[in-house]
């Protein structure tokens, strides 16, 4: 019988990334084992699903949910860690706003599928393969949960108790936020954890662009040599910090590479794609209007640039689901 | 005022200001008058020609009292038609310039930064037209910490800071983002309810303005703002979102802006919403910006019969 607490993690629609940068706590892995006891873990320990529905309701403390809903499985489970935990952490980007896999909400799944299963570089495109939720075999039934028509976010489909952002969450804060957990130290149900509120600008270090400063060009990073002392926007490079949330102790900036947004919207920014639009637009130098188009042009797909890592979360991607006024008024085109 | 040796006169002093040079080619014909926006809509007592003169005439407390002097906010429209090719605005400027140097201020209201907010990213900085907003650096809690400040003599009001500050930081009375979006009407019926934002000076006349406000308000919400450089792709989402079918964005021709750059600015910024609204599969058309003309009169009722109608037209389609 053991009073320790008991803390699960899962990976739903993720690259693993997540559990990754747990693992990187190295040594203070065995520090947490010590305080408390891991209990359910599929990518690192030999649980089951079957051991979590075996537990009694609000058994588990803490559960790390990372990954986003792509399928009926990953719904399925953020329910029932839902049911089992007493708090439940939307961890990294993907569990927070949707994160990458989020992107596939520009297209819809038999587009999606024709471009895996049938015109892929890579793919054999004579079967005609989809995937099946039942597959007769001689063995028996094969099942497979169902694709969902959008991939949604934790707090989509559950009561969500704290968002730790991050793709992934910085091992540093990963650290803060186990460490604030297992003494009792949340704050306020609802809260974004293990960030801060002000934007990536706040703490980088990289010189700002002089008043008046216009963007007549955009550049992609690998497409110029970006100056490590001045800030991207005025190398014509693109970078998500003014309208993303800080806490990830810029490794990108520190790496020479803009903020691509993955700590989501900070405090006060509703919509982090559309206000980078408002930011980043009103940048771009207006003295000859006929140009305006020609330069627009240089940003290679703004949706996927200003909402990679939360277009899930987005005001458009409301308006195309839940509203249903995507695919009705195709014809407008 | 020891910035140029030998300065006698007033009109000396103005024309040592660079931007000044120009003032004495001046003959006072008052073409720059029958231009500007300002004289007609908001001061009668606004005058180029006069102020002008004053300084010729050294008349310098009253140059630094004229409203003239305050509320011009370059939009150059009289430097195309001056026969003398005089850049007025700049004349304007320097004695602008000079007034503050003298301890005068501004009479209108500038926009104020909260430094709570403020993450120093310097974006204001960049886009006001007016180079109001700076960076400067401060001490808190033993960090250099950057923040933006405002010169609340260069500041025109526009707006257009306050629509590209990523954190809502930085606003005026009347043009925060809780102001705007509280204009929002509230239950939508399910009818084409379309949002009209609308730059003040975008229509010049007054028949145009009374056209704009004949509309029923729950079918045509018209929502104010100082210039079209003020729209925040999120609040034409927002409206959307709320219930609302249709957001129409109007402003002036390029050329024509109030505020230098607005109109195209907002061009960039619904441009770049546009697209992303193609790349979502969502219908375009519910977002839509013209920039009307000096000369364009009746066209926003065009404008707006144009965009009920395909709303209309697509609820239909939907039924």
């Amino acid at each position: 019988m053991t009073s320790k607490p008991k803390l699960a993690f899962y990976w739903a629609a993720s690259c693993g990334g997540c559990e990754i940068t747990v693992t990187e706590l190295g040594m203070r892995l065995v520090d947490i084992s010590e305080k408390a006891d891991i209990v359910f873990w599929p990518a690192a320990m030999d649980f089951k699903y079957e051991d979590v529905r075996a537990m009694a309701d609000n058994e588990i403390d803490i559960t790390f949910f990372n990954g986003a809903i792509r399928n009926e499985e990953n719904e399925e489970i953020a329910h029932l860690m839902r049911q089992k935990s007493k708090i439940l952490i939307a961890f990294g980007s993907c569990s927070h706003l949707g994160g990458i896999p989020g992107l596939a909400n520009m297209y819809d799944i038999e587009s999606l599928c024709q471009r895996v299963f049938d015109t892929s570089p890579s793919v054999d495109d004579t079967r005609g393969t989809r995937p099946q939720t039942c597959t007769i075999v001689p063995e028996g039934e094969i099942k497979l949960p169902a694709l969902y028509e959008q991939v949604q976010y934790l707090a989509d489909v559950t009561d969500v108790d704290y968002f730790m952002p991050g793709c992934p969450p910085v091992v540093d804060q990963v650290w803060a936020v186990f460490q604030a957990a297992l003494s009792g130290n949340l704050p306020t149900k609802g809260s974004v954890i293990g960030a801060s509120a002000k934007s990536v600008c706040d703490v980088c270090t990289r010189k700002k662009g002089e008043p008046g400063f216009r963007i007549t060009e955009f550049k992609r990073p690998h497409e110029v040599e970006l100056d490590p002392d001045l800030c991207f926007l005025t190398q014509g490079v693109i970078c998500c910090g003014p309208a993303t949330r800080a806490g990830c102790g810029t490794p990108c900036l520190n790496g020479n590479m803009p903020c691509r947004g993955c700590y989501g919207p900070a405090e006060g920014v509703e919509d982090q794609g559309a206000k980078l639009a408002s930011a980043i637009g009103a940048l771009i130098d207006t003295d000859d209007p006929e140009k305006l188009n020609q330069i627009l042009e240089t940003i290679v797909d703004p949706a996927g640039t200003f909402y990679r890592f939360g277009l899930a979360h987005s005001i458009m991607n409301k308006m195309k689901y839940e509203r249903g006024t995507g695919h009705e008024t195709e014809d407008l085109h | 005022m020891s910035h140029t040796a030998g300065v006698q006169t007033f009109a000396d002093e103005v024309k040592a200001v660079p931007g000044g040079e120009h003032l004495e080619l001046c003959y006072s014909c008052g073409t720059c008058v029958s231009k500007c926006m300002i004289q007609q809509k908001v001061e009668p007592d606004y005058n180029p020609r006069r102020l002008l003169r004053m300084v010729m005439e050294g008349m310098e407390e009253a140059a630094f009292t004229s409203p003239t002097t305050w509320l011009c906010s370059e939009c150059d429209l009289c430097f195309s038609a001056c026969p003398q090719e005089i850049h007025i605005s700049q004349v304007i400027k320097a004695v602008k310039e000079l007034a503050v140097r003298a301890g005068y201020t501004s009479p209108l209201t500038a926009v104020t930064v909260n430094e709570d907010l403020c993450s120093g990213c310097g974006i204001c900085a960049m886009v006001c037209p007016y180079e109001a907003p700076s960076l400067y650096e401060k001490e808190v809690d033993g960090v250099l910490d950057r923040f933006s400040k405002v010169d609340p003599n260069k500041c025109m009001g526009c707006g257009t800071c306050v629509a590209a500050c990523p954190l809502g930081a930085i606003a005026r009375v009347g043009v925060s983002n809780a102001e705007i979006t509280a204009q929002f009407p509230e239950t939508p019926k399910d009818a084409p309810t379309m949002i009209v934002f609308t730059c003040d000076w975008s229509l010049r006349e007054a028949e145009d303005v009374a056209l704009l406000e004949s509309y029923p308000e729950d079918e045509v919400n018209v929502i104010h703002i100082p210039c079209t450089g003020r729209i925040d792709p999120q609040h034409a989402l927002m409206a959307l979102d709320s219930g609302v079918k249709g957001v129409l964005v109007c402003g002036c021709k390029p050329g024509e802006c109030h505020y230098k750059r607005g109109t195209d600015v907002a061009s960039c910024k619904i441009g770049l919403l546009d697209t992303m609204l193609g790349q979502m599969n969502l219908p375009q058309k519910q977002i839509r910006f013209v920039q009307i003309g000096t000369q364009e009169r009746g066209r926003i009722r065009e404008e707006i019969d144009g965009m009920l109608n395909t709303l209309t037209q697509s609820m239909e389609a939907m039924a």
